[in-house]
């Protein structure tokens, strides 16, 4: 088994590759590879908790946390994250903040590395 | 190295696939269109210039492209063969 990392910058609400990015973290996991995922630029703000879940948009609360029950690693860009107005104590729980060297390390010891510009 | 990219557009990204000059494509969100969509009957021109073709099924479903309209070079895969495929054909992947 290896270990993928996946850079997601897309943002969240009705968009297909942020969509992609946990598809693709949770057929990775399922098959028995460690997975992290970082989430840079607009896709930090799928990090907040208390997500409405509209029945004709993505949201990303549910699935981001079956994922981490999966044990999926999500790490969050904590400066793009505040910008945005995400606070930590507002946000879900078990999704790691830190910075640029979280993902820089998660890449250096990845066998595969997929970074998903944003919009 | 042997390097996959992931084309995820229809229109704006063959100049750059040139440039970066991939072993192989995998087609997903509107790149699905380029295994299936002819222009003035002709099929993409991407399926003639790679010899490892693969395109995302979840993604052709949500688009109404019925599997067996693929071009014969290019094979289906979902999620679980995309993982398989990122692992075992290529040593680097892309995103475009």
């Amino acid at each position: 088994m290896g270990k993928l990392t996946i850079g997601c910058f897309p943002g969240l609400v009705g968009n297909m590759s942020y969509d992609f990015a946990l598809k693709l973290a949770e057929a990775a996991k399922d098959k028995g590879h460690d997975v992290d995922v970082w989430f840079s630029g607009n896709a930090t703000g799928s990090i907040a908790a208390g997500q409405k879940h509209l029945k004709d948009y993505s949201t990303a609360e549910q699935h981001l946390t079956r994922l981490m029950e999966k044990g999926v690693k999500f790490c969050t860009c904590e400066a793009c994250s505040v910008a945005r107005g995400v606070k930590k104590d507002s946000s879900i729980e078990g999704v790691i903040w830190n910075a640029m060297h979280w993902y820089l390390g998660s890449i250096h010891g990845a066998d595969r590395v997929l970074q998903i510009g944003g919009e | 190295m042997k390097l996959g990219v992931f084309v995820s557009d229809f229109e704006l990204t063959n100049d750059t696939l040139d440039r970066v000059g991939p072993d192989g494509v995998i087609l997903v969100a509107n790149g699905v269109y380029h295994a299936s969509l002819k222009t003035d009957g002709k099929a993409s021109p991407l399926l003639s210039k790679y010899s490892s073709l693969y395109v995302l099924s979840e993604d052709l479903e949500t688009r109404g492209i019925d599997a067996a309209t693929v071009d014969s070079k290019v094979k289906v895969v979902d999620y679980s063969g995309l993982v398989d495929v990122i692992f075992n054909e290529f040593e680097k992947i892309a995103w475009l």
